[in-house]
């Protein structure tokens, strides 16, 4: 469709032109625009807190240098990997065991239809009077983040399986256990990926809250403290890492997704 | 998957059609079970984090009696209204405008996807510094949060419409402009109001999450200052309130969903 | 040979009514025989075939194969199916490979074994291709190739090409001929086409929808094999009055269906 739309125009035009008109030419415009935009804001209106575009690329150098940052990337990241781990290792078997066992699923779907919606955020106030503002806290509250949206992807992926395929394993003898191995879990790995991947957004998520709604401490609690101290370019230099640190993530996601389940229908659909 | 459940050896007996809930029933029963299960839990255990359902229910209706709920919600539902309410009008227009022309596509879809990875909430402080502490930067985070999972659902499902249909629109002597508004959009419908569900959801934990950052009104802040107090029934009334405004707003979009997409085929209605 | 008596089924469907989909079946198949099944939709054809592979159970009647009851799915049968069933995580080889594998066929053996059908099919070069970048015929082949590999006595084949566009179709058909004159081994092979069921079938078993029933048996005279020319076949006089036969009494049955439609 789109190489219907502009192909004709195309070859009216001299091919230097042609050459312009590429997606990565509009990319790059955008966030020159963007930039551009972002440094009038900052010159003319921005006030103590918010710094120009140069002025955060600038503050972003020291900032990704000085010890201070990568000592607060580790604590935060600590909360990431044992909270994330937990959620995979609780999540898939649970999607696994719903996806297969039918009442389990129809009795655990209404609580699944409202965690999914619920923010968890809420929850901090208790998970602060159970556990304290310790590690297990910000682990439990990552780990809460992302299970459910683990389990729920586990679960449609064994339930979304072929059911001829089972039907054909049969015809060659297969008992439950080769059903399991042979067709429901590698028919329900692209969507485990997928959850996986959903669920590494979720984590990520749930670390920046948990940091800046709980615990004032590591990235987040830097970003409050530049805030209070009025340091506006270090403060959006933490903000850019902390997204950069997303996006390298759910890319490596992605990219593991893919080399995983190749035969899945293109992965990365928006869902979340 | 109903095939796994058959019993694998065919039987002689007539197989008796048994006794089944439907959806709706499950859930109720489900829920009552949760409750029981609760006001018991709170009751053996006694813990301060987790009272009994009844004294969570008693501390919910004195709130109500004393009038902090009800400011509250509405001061929540009116952030949730604005937000969302230019979400969509976002999500619309530049979703279909990134959906029809390959060169929108090209300068906003790496920078939507990356916004729709990020921990929404590191922008919190940026609105902060720019809004200031009210509720103009609530409803920036609410906007944050549920708008880039419509902007790329309807561009999906814009670009999905199948050629023929535009071909066919085409051969009518349709114009650009009524292309969009009498075959496009109405072919994409579907597929959009998925993702204007996805966005409501979103918006709901943007609304409670700004709330809780910017700590000026709302339920969020509600939750916030019953933790402050250790006042874990109020912390779980409050919750309640909020799990009920999120499947209010949820089942909203879907009703609307439903009223909108009756000619859609059961089979190949998306299926979340 | 496989002997059905007097089998029946009934479904209830989603709202609670019961679906008569075998009202009291009798059919013998014989050893080495290929017998094609055609009949409206909705008249069993599936249901029987299915239960025949183990895969579904009946209400009352029976089922046995050489004198033995039917209680699940066994090594002297497999199928193919309608709409594949591939393993799209596995390639061709992996495919083929697939009952062997279950049956505990050691690697050397079912890769040699596999590579023979593929071959035989035409596949080869395409070993480690997945489904998905595969045309419909060759998806089919490969699922020919798989239900062969494992030696059956019986092969079931619920409508294998209706999938596929007609020309591929008709090189399938022929392909099927001549690999089933090689070995022949018994085929209950189920079909929506007239030409197919007769092109194929020794004999023809033409059933009635609700309930479904064997409403008559028609024995394809023509002379096998047929592979080397099914063009001539087509226009033999016994190949055109058969098809028209059976033509005459679909159209019937449609007819009779529509009047009971129009009662209700
Ligand atoms: N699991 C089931 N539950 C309820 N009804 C069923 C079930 N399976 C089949 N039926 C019904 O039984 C009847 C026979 O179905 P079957 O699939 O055997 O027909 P068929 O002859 O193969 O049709 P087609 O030519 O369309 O494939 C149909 O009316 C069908 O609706
Ligand atoms: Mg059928």
């Amino acid at each position: 469709m789109t190489s219907l739309t502009h192909e004709p125009e195309r070859s009216a035009r001299p091919a230097m032109l042609n050459r312009l008109d590429s997606p990565l030419t509009y990319q790059i415009l955008t966030f020159a625009l963007f930039a551009i935009g972002w440094q009038i804001y900052g010159t003319f209106f921005g006030g103590l807190l918010v710094p120009t575009f140069t002025e955060t690329v600038a503050a972003l150098v020291p900032t990704l240098v000085s010890a201070e940052f990568w000592e607060a990337f580790v604590v935060s990241n600590q909360a990431l990997v044992l909270g994330f781990a937990a959620a995979v290792a609780i999540g898939v078997p649970t999607g696994i065991v719903l996806g297969r066992f039918r009442t389990l699923e129809r009795l655990s779907n209404v609580y699944l239809n409202i965690l999914l919606v619920t923010p968890m955020a809420a929850i901090i106030p208790l998970l602060v009077m159970s556990v304290g503002f310790g590690l297990l806290s910000r682990v439990i509250l990552v780990t809460l983040f992302a299970v459910v949206m683990i389990i729920v992807n586990v679960r449609a992926g064994i339930r979304q399986v072929d059911p001829s395929l089972i039907q054909m394993a049969r015809t060659f003898g297969a008992g439950e256990a080769q059903i399991w191995r042979e067709i429901l879990l590698p028919g329900a790995l692209p969507s485990i990926m997928t959850g996986i991947r959903l669920g590494l957004g979720r984590a990520v998520t749930g670390m920046v809250i948990v940091e800046l709604l709980m615990v004032s401490l590591a990235l987040g609690g830097l970003i409050l403290e530049y805030r209070g101290s009025f340091n506006g370019p270090a403060l959006y230099a933490v903000i850019v890492a902390i997204i950069a640190e997303a996006l390298v993530l759910i890319s490596a996601a992605q990219w593991l997704e893919r080399r995983i389940a190749p035969w899945a229908p293109s992965a990365g659909k928006a869902r979340s | 998957m109903t095939a796994i459940a058959q019993s694998t050896t065919p039987r002689t007996s007539r197989s008796v059609p048994r006794f089944r809930l439907g959806g709706v029933g499950m859930s109720a029963l489900s829920l009552t079970l949760g409750v029981l299960a609760w006001e018991l839990v709170g009751r053996v255990f006694a813990l301060p984090f987790f009272p009994p359902f009844t004294v969570v229910v008693g501390t919910l209706m004195e709130m109500i009696g004393r009038g902090d709920i009800v400011g509250n919600l509405a001061v929540s539902l009116s952030n949730l209204v604005a937000g969302f309410t230019i979400s969509l009008v976002i999500g619309i227009v530049v979703g279909t405008a990134m959906g029809r022309y390959w060169r929108v596509r090209a300068a906003l879809g790496v920078y939507v996807y990356a916004l729709l990875t990020a921990p929404s909430l590191v922008f919190a402080p940026i609105f902060f510094s720019i809004f200031g502490a009210g509720q103009g930067s609530i409803i920036a985070v609410v906007v944050m949060y549920s708008t880039f999972v419509m902007i790329i659902n309807t561009a999906s499902a814009v670009q999905n419409v199948p050629a023929a249909m535009l071909e066919m629109g085409r051969s009518y002597g349709a114009s650009e402009w009524q292309l969009v508004t009498r075959v496009i959009v109405p072919a994409a419908l579907p597929t959009m109001l998925a993702g204007i569900r996805l966005g409501m959801g979103r918006a709901v934990l943007g609304m409670i999450n700004g709330e809780m950052f910017i700590a000026v009104t709302g339920l969020g802040r509600l939750v916030t200052q019953a933790g402050k107090s250790f006042d874990g029934a109020a912390v779980l009334a409050v919750l309640i309130v909020i799990i009920v405004v999120a499947l209010g707003a949820v089942g909203l979009v879907q009703m609307v969903d439903r009223a909108l997409t009756g000619w859609v085929p059961d089979t190949s209605k998306e299926k979340s | 040979m496989i002997e059905i008596n007097q089998l029946t089924k009934t479904f209830t469907s989603q709202d609670g009514t019961p679906v008569h989909a075998l009202g009291g079946v009798d059919l013998t198949v014989n050893d080495n025989e290929f017998l094609t099944l055609l009949g409206p939709s909705g008249c069993g054809k599936t249901t029987m075939l299915k239960m025949i592979a183990g895969l579904q159970g009946w209400d009352g009647g029976t089922i046995t194969i050489d004198g033995k009851a039917v209680t699940g799915p066994g090594p002297d049968r497999s199928m193919v199916f309608q709409n594949f069933a591939l393993l799209p995580w596995a390639t061709v080889m992996d495919n083929v490979c697939f009952g062997l594998r279950l049956r505990g066929t050691e690697r050397r053996a079912r890769e040699e074994r596999a590579q023979e059908l593929i071959e035989m099919v035409g596949l080869s070069g395409f070993e480690s291709k997945r489904p998905g970048e595969l045309s419909g015929g060759m998806q089919q082949r490969v699922g020919i190739a798989r239900a062969l590999a494992v030696d059956p006595q019986i092969l079931l084949m619920d409508e294998p090409f209706g999938a596929v566009d007609e020309q591929t179709r008709r090189l399938l058909q022929e392909e099927l001929l001549s690999i089933w004159e090689r070995n022949r081994l018994t085929v209950v092979f189920v079909t929506h086409s007239m030409e197919e069921a007769v092109l194929l079938g020794d004999r023809v078993v033409l059933m009635s929808a609700r309930p479904g029933q064997i409403s008559e048996i028609v024995e394809v005279p023509l002379a096998r094999p047929r592979s080397s020319d099914v063009g001539g076949l087509e226009r033999s006089r016994e190949y055109t009055e058969i098809t028209a036969h059976l033509w005459d009494q679909l159209r019937s049955m449609h007819s009779e269906h529509r009047a009971v439609e129009a009662v209700r």
